[in-house]
This record gives C-alpha cells, sequence and structure tokens, in this order.
C-alpha cells in the first residue's frame, strides 16, 4: 500500500512537471471569448504542432505578469491583451520583438503578413488577434416601443428613464461621452481625440458621464467582465449597457436572449496577443502564435463569436464559406465590427493616446466615481 | 569575611556559576530553536515584504541612474524658463545610451507617471533621433514634439532626479511640491485619496458599530442558553463563518439587487411599487449590509468567549442588593464584558478598514474604499511604488488605532477567550 502510494506520488509529480515542460499557456479573458480562441485556433494549433495548449483566464492589466516576472517564475506563454499594454508591456522588456515577417505566416496568395494586417502594429511585440467592438446594448422586450437608436439616446434619461451599465474604466467612456454631446467623430475619430488632448473636452467628457450617473432618473452600474453586461441587462439591472460586441452577439444569436446592439458611434479597438520574454516555453510559443494568428487559424475563431479577424485574407475566408457561424445558418460578415452596416460612424480607440493620458484620465475619472 | 570568598565546584572542577550559566545558555538555545521556525516564518512571509514594500515606495533610483549627465547639467538650472543647450545635449547622450540598452521605454514610463504625455514624444524622440545631426540639440529636440519645448516636462524630469523621494506618501493625500519646495494641493478635480481615507474611516467605524448592536445580543443569548439550544445557535454564526467569502458575497448580490430576492418580495407584499425598488447594491449601502454580515462572527466570537466566564450569580447578587434589571446590566454586566467588546471591535475595524473584495463586487462607485484604489494602481498603472505608499499608509494607521486603543483602554484588556 505504501510503496503504492509512493508510486502514485512519484507519478503525479512526474506528470505535473511534464505537462508543465511543453505545454503552452495562453492567458486570455474568459467567457464566450476564450471559449471561441480555443475552439477557433487554439485546438487546431495544438493537433497541427502536437503542442498542449492551456487557456488561463485573467482579467487584463499587466500586473499579474510583472509579478510573475518579480517572482522569478513566469507561467504565461502567451497573453491576450490590449493595444495599450503591448505599447506598456514592451517598454518594459516584458514581452518578445517580432521580426514580423519572419515570424508571421504570408497570406495563401502570398501577401507577406505585415502586409496582410489591416494596420501596421502598436508596437514592435504585438501581434493582431481580433477587432471588436464597444457598442451599446438594450433589452428589446422591456425597452418599450421607442427603440434607442444614437449614441444620444444613450444618454437620454427622458425619453428612456433607468440605470445604465458602463465599463468602469474611463476608456471608451469619454469618447462616447464626447460623441452624444455632438461631436462628429471624423474619420476614425479624429475630432474626438483632439478634444480629449484639450483639458476642456476631456472635462466636457467626464462632466457628461457624471451628470448621467447622478441623474435621478438615470445611475450608473459600472461593470469589469465582459460578461456581465448582457447579464445586467437580462436581469433587469439596468436599461441599456455598452459591452463588447461579441459578448452581445453570443448572448443574442448564441443564447437566444432578447438583446439588440446600436452601433452609432461604435469604439473599433485591436486586440492582440503577445510572446511573454522568458517564459516558460518560448519556442513553442512562437510557433503556436504563428499558427493562431495564421489566415484560417483567425478564421476560425470567427465561427465562435462576432469578432473580425486582423489579417484581410482571413475575411476572404469567412465569406466564401458563409454562413460561417458555428449553427451553420448566421451570416457572419454583417455581425462584424468592420462591416460597412455597423461603421458609419466608429471611433478607433487610440493606443498612443491611451498610453500617453491613461493615468492622468484616470485619477479624473476616479475622483468622478469618487464623489458619485 | 575575606574578599576572595571560596568558589564553589562542581564535580569537574568547574565553578559552579559557569556551569550553571552554560546551562542555562543551552535551554535557552533549545527554546530559540523551538521557535526559531515561526520567527524565520514571519521574517520571511511578513516582515521582509513590508521592508520591501516601504523601500519600493521611496525607490526612484532608476530614473536617477537612467540620466545622470543631465541631472549634473541640470543642478545649474533655475527651473523658470527652458534648459539651456548643455542640458538638452545630456540629456540626447543619456538617451542614446539608453536606447543601446533598450531602456528608453521603462524611462518613459516612469516619467510618464510624473507627468502624462511622455510616453508618445520619447517613443517620437526614439525615432527621429537616429537621423540627429551633431550639434544644437535644443533645437532638433524641439521640433520632435512641441512638448519638448513646453518647460512643464523638463521640470517634471528634474523632480524625478533624487534616488529616493517621498512624493508618493504627498500623493496618498492629495498634495505634492511645487517648484518652490512647497506643499500645495493638487486641482480640485484630481483629488481622490483623502475623500476615501475618510470614506474608509467611515464605513469601518459603522461596520463595526452595527456589528456590535446585533453580536451583543446574538452573544448574549448563546452565553445564557442551555447547552443543547445554544449549540445548535453556535452552528448558526459559524457557517457562514466557514463559507467561502466570495460565495457569502454573491449570495448577497442574488438577495440584494433590484430583481432580487428582498425587492420581489417586498413587491410581492405591496410595500415597495414594482417600480419604485430599492437600490440596495452598486452603492455604500450594498458595502454596509455584505460588509456586516460577513464581519459578524468575528464580534461574536470574542463577545461570546468573555461572556460565558461571567458568573451568572454576579447579576443575581446586583439584583438581590436592589437593582433594577437595567442598572445590574448597566453597572454589573457591561463592565464586564468591555475586554470582549474591545477584542471584538479592534478585530472587526482593522479587517473592515482594509477590505477589498467585497466592497468591489457591491460597492459600486460610493461604496469604493482605499484598497480598491490600491489594487487599481497594482493592476491597471503599475505604479506599484505609489501603490506601496498607500498600503503603509494604511498599514501605519491601523497601528496608530491600536496604540490610541492602548493608551484608551490598554491592550491587556483584550481578550478573546
Amino acid at each position: 500500500m505504501r510503496k503504492l502510494s509512493k508510486l502514485l506520488l512519484t507519478l503525479v509529480f512526474a506528470l505535473s512537471i511534464s505537462s508543465t515542460s511543453y505545454a503552452v499557456t495562453v492567458a486570455s479573458w474568459g467567457g464566450a471569448y476564450t471559449e471561441s480562441q480555443k475552439l477557433g485556433y487554439g485546438d487546431p494549433t495544438a493537433k497541427k504542432l502536437g503542442i498542449p495548449i492551456n487557456w488561463v483566464d485573467y482579467s487584463g492589466g499587466l500586473s499579474e505578469i510583472k509579478a510573475q516576472k518579480a517572482a522569478g517564475k513566469i507561467t504565461w506563454d502567451i497573453i491576450d491583451v490590449f493595444a495599450m499594454d503591448t505599447i506598456n508591456g514592451c517598454d518594459e522588456g516584458l514581452f518578445v520583438k517580432f521580426d514580423f515577417d519572419k515570424d508571421f505566416p504570408a497570406a495563401p496568395d502570398g501577401t507577406k503578413a505585415s502586409k496582410d494586417f489591416f494596420t501596421s502594429m502598436p508596437s514592435d511585440c504585438a501581434v493582431g488577434n481580433i477587432l471588436y467592438s464597444w457598442t451599446y446594448a438594450y433589452n428589446d422586450k422591456t425597452i418599450g416601443s421607442n427603440k434607442p437608436k444614437t449614441i444620444k439616446d444613450f444618454f437620454d434619461t427622458k425619453k428612456f428613464p433607468g440605470k445604465r451599465g458602463i465599463y468602469k474604466s474611463a476608456m471608451h467612456n469619454v469618447e462616447m461621452a464626447l460623441a452624444a454631446s455632438g461631436t462628429k467623430p471624423g474619420k476614425g475619430g479624429k475630432n474626438i481625440y483632439k478634444k480629449l488632448s484639450k483639458a476642456k473636452g476631456l472635462d466636457a467628457a467626464i462632466k457628461k458621464v457624471e451628470a448621467l450617473c447622478k441623474d435621478p432618473n438615470g445611475g450608473c452600474v459600472f461593470w469589469s467582465a465582459g460578461a456581465k453586461p448582457p447579464e445586467l441587462l437580462m436581469q433587469g439591472e439596468v436599461v441599456m449597457a455598452t459591452g463588447w460586441n461579441g459578448r452581445f452577439f453570443n448572448a443574442e444569436v448564441g443564447e437566444g436572449a432578447p438583446l439588440k446592439q446600436v452601433w452609432d458611434a461604435q469604439g473599433l479597438d485591436y486586440q492582440y496577443m503577445v510572446v511573454v520574454k522568458g517564459g516558460p516555453n518560448e519556442a513553442d510559443a512562437m510557433k503556436a502564435i504563428a499558427q493562431m494568428t495564421s489566415t484560417e487559424g483567425l478564421a476560425g475563431s470567427a465561427k465562435y463569436i462576432a469578432y473580425a479577424p486582423w489579417r484581410k485574407s482571413s475575411l476572404k475566408v469567412i465569406e466564401a464559406g458563409e454562413p460561417w457561424y458555428k449553427d451553420g445558418k448566421t451570416a457572419m460578415m454583417t455581425q462584424m465590427p468592420t462591416h460597412p452596416n455597423n461603421t458609419k460612424s466608429y471611433i478607433l480607440i487610440d493606443p498612443l493616446f491611451w498610453a500617453d493620458n491613461g493615468s492622468e484620465i484616470g485619477e479624473k475619472w476616479e475622483a468622478m466615481k469618487s464623489g458619485l | 569575611m575575606s574578599s576572595e570568598t571560596q568558589q564553589i565546584l562542581t564535580t569537574d572542577g568547574i565553578p559552579l556559576e559557569v556551569s550553571l550559566k552554560k546551562v542555562e545558555r543551552r535551554n535557552k538555545f533549545k527554546a530559540f530553536l523551538l521557535v526559531a521556525p515561526l520567527l524565520f516564518f514571519l521574517l520571511i512571509v511578513y516582515i521582509s515584504p513590508i521592508i520591501g514594500m516601504l523601500f519600493n515606495s521611496v525607490d526612484d533610483r532608476m530614473v536617477t541612474n537612467a540620466l545622470p549627465k543631465t541631472f549634473v547639467a541640470m543642478e545649474k538650472w533655475d527651473g523658470k524658463e527652458l534648459p539651456s543647450e548643455e542640458v538638452f545635449e545630456a540629456f540626447y547622450i543619456d538617451f542614446q545610451k539608453l536606447i543601446e540598452e533598450e531602456k528608453e521605454g521603462k524611462l518613459s514610463t516612469q516619467l510618464n507617471y510624473e507627468k502624462n504625455g511622455f510616453k508618445s514624444i520619447i517613443k517620437k524622440l526614439r525615432r527621429k533621433s537616429k537621423s540627429f545631426e551633431e550639434g544644437n540639440y535644443k533645437e532638433q529636440i524641439m521640433a520632435v514634439h512641441e512638448r519638448w519645448s513646453d518647460v512643464e516636462y523638463w521640470r517634471a524630469i528634474k523632480r524625478r532626479a533624487p534616488s529616493y523621494s517621498y512624493s508618493k506618501y504627498l500623493k496618498g493625500v492629495d498634495m505634492y511640491q511645487n517648484q518652490e519646495g512647497k506643499f500645495v494641493q493638487v486641482e480640485e478635480d484630481r483629488r481622490i485619496y483623502k475623500k476615501l481615507w475618510v470614506r474608509t474611516l467611515k464605513i469601518a467605524f459603522y461596520v463595526t458599530l452595527f456589528c456590535f448592536l446585533m453580536a451583543y445580543p446574538i452573544a448574549h443569548l448563546l452565553a445564557t442558553l442551555p447547552m443543547k439550544y445554544s449549540n445548535l445557535l453556535m452552528i448558526c454564526v459559524l457557517l457562514p463563518f466557514w463559507t467561502s467569502l466570495l460565495v457569502r458575497t454573491a449570495s448577497w448580490m442574488i438577495l440584494l439587487q433590484q430583481q432580487g430576492v428582498v425587492n420581489d418580495f417586498l413587491v410581492w407584499i405591496g410595500l415597495v411599487a414594482d417600480d419604485e425598488r430599492l437600490v440596495m447594491m452598486y452603492n455604500e449601502t450594498g458595502t454596509y449590509i455584505a460588509m456586516t454580515q460577513i464581519l459578524l462572527p468575528f464580534m461574536v466570537l470574542p463577545l461570546y468567549s468573555v461572556m460565558k466566564t461571567i458568573s451568572p450569580s454576579l447579576v443575581r447578587a446586583g439584583k438581590s442588593l436592589g437593582g433594577t434589571p437595567f442598572t445590574t446590566f448597566w453597572k454589573v454586566y457591561f463592565p464586564l464584558t468591555i475586554p470582549g467588546i474591545g477584542a471584538g471591535s479592534l478585530l472587526v475595524f482593522i479587517l473592515a478598514i482594509g477590505y477589498y473584495i467585497t466592497p468591489e463586487l457591491v460597492g459600486g462607485a460610493s461604496g469604493t474604499l482605499i484598497s480598491n484604489m490600491i489594487a487599481y494602481h497594482m493592476k491597471y498603472t503599475l505604479d506599484w511604488s505609489f501603490a506601496s505608499a498607500m498600503g503603509l499608509m494604511l498599514l501605519a494607521g491601523v497601528l496608530a488605532i491600536y496604540w490610541v486603543y492602548n493608551k484608551l483602554v490598554g491592550i491587556d484588556n483584550i481578550k478573546l477567550g
């Protein structure tokens, strides 16, 4: 008996060592999103390369990886991050700098990787993953006959009394507030950022949100996890909530919830992946990330969630394969944040603006929140 | 008697005194060995992180070492107008070295904490500085971006010259040291921390008060009921204590939300109209309710253990001497429970002041405490030195409360059982 347990112990120990020594660990945002990544390109990549891929959840920010590095025990290989964090993490020396065309495969038609992605990367450490969008949604069953259509309606508590669910940090909230006060976004939201970089414009934006939150007919519920906005809407805790379009799509199409999205002045944003410098399995991580962000890899994730792939060539794959959604009957292209119907008025979230001004805006934002 | 008293010797011929001391020393050493693991444990997991935090909060050598020449050149600069060519040249030389070592990104992060806007202009400078010509660096740097010709940015660099600074502590109370070395408050729309300190203390105080008001009768009941009932009651008190904190907080969310159980019930009995459901979550009320329930056992248990030791004959004696029920309670029973009240209050207050997860989940904006702000700087701005400074301020606050308590009531008067 004793021998047996000893044997078992050794076995468990050996297994735990071997499983950590060759698997690649990817940290992502959890929920429907991680699910789409895992099924869309994680599992196919693992199968093709013979490298097991583990998925762990985190809630954004660089603190965890910074702490792992400080403690000398890095457990993540690849992280799914915001644009701002690729800049900050690259500056801190946390991530591997890519040699883009060498590290990432070309499109099937031979277009170089750097030309196949929509725009250039915000930092040398980033590779594009998906484009997603900050939109707002409402519960179609409870909103009444008059439906919200514009970004102004989100702030209109007379027409639509009730609380609003908004993201807990300033990002996208201030852009949205300016657009709702009548600033035309301009090409990719240029006008918005011009105004926000002046103290006057920023203060006006924060005041606008404050007014909404202090309004007795309005009020704010702050969310942090992407799964929360659809939940808040379905519980009736709020009448409208901002959120990520893929999460709303998942609730609406995947789970049949009566939610409707409004695309006016949507905040279009990119999501990136990075490889951790000195991670447990850097070499395999580089192979895995190249495979996951390949043309068919990125197209694969769009089968499960309405986020647009970063590669132009992946969009072609989806278009040719419609209806692309996993249920076999929903067309994906019209659900994409990049579809012409959805980009009539949009703001392209500016990562450099946020890397520069994030902490100052954050202070003002928190000061506003603490006075609510 | 002569001064040279005969020394008492042991059988080995060693003086008894020496021998005794030796044994005593050996015993002391053994005793020390017994506590040594605990001592080392405390040193490693408790004392050293605190020292590390203290160091982290004042350490600013990264910037000092990154720009050595610049800071030497800046010594002569009075900070009134833009610095001279000499400073710009020194900055350029330092910066080139940083690019070689790939450290310019770290510098930009640090400087961005001091003044927002450094990130992009340092990135731009890195790109442009490759094609700089020799000489006249002032003009060339200023041509990269308009912010480089703003004196505020150069003042921000100079402020980071000392290797150690206490500026993060000032920031923790919404203040900073201006150009003339005076302490001034930051602009009104950026003052957060003082408000949060006051709110944290206020919430901790009220949570302690509510806990006391609820726990006192419960503990009294527990201590006086016959064993078979009190055991059951005790389990009721302890059961939530054994449940995970997250589970308890989440169940409060289900109870308190606008479409939640409590509101549904109130609507059902007709106390509240359907469209006027009470807002009990994502605000201060939620924080009060959830924290009071979660911390209640910490008040009940010390009170119970003290009340258990109070002999019922004391109260009877008071009554037989002619005291009304209230007088006997107030004059006899209550004073005897003070050690328990002290222990419970101190426990609850100290736990409440550093509470994080419950306010984060049910507190909303108006129920946020200072610990949520520390987490925010740990997680999102990555300004760990500022987070360390605030953590230490919180620790100092707790120690101060402990000290005041010791002066007022005396720490020996605390009883946990």
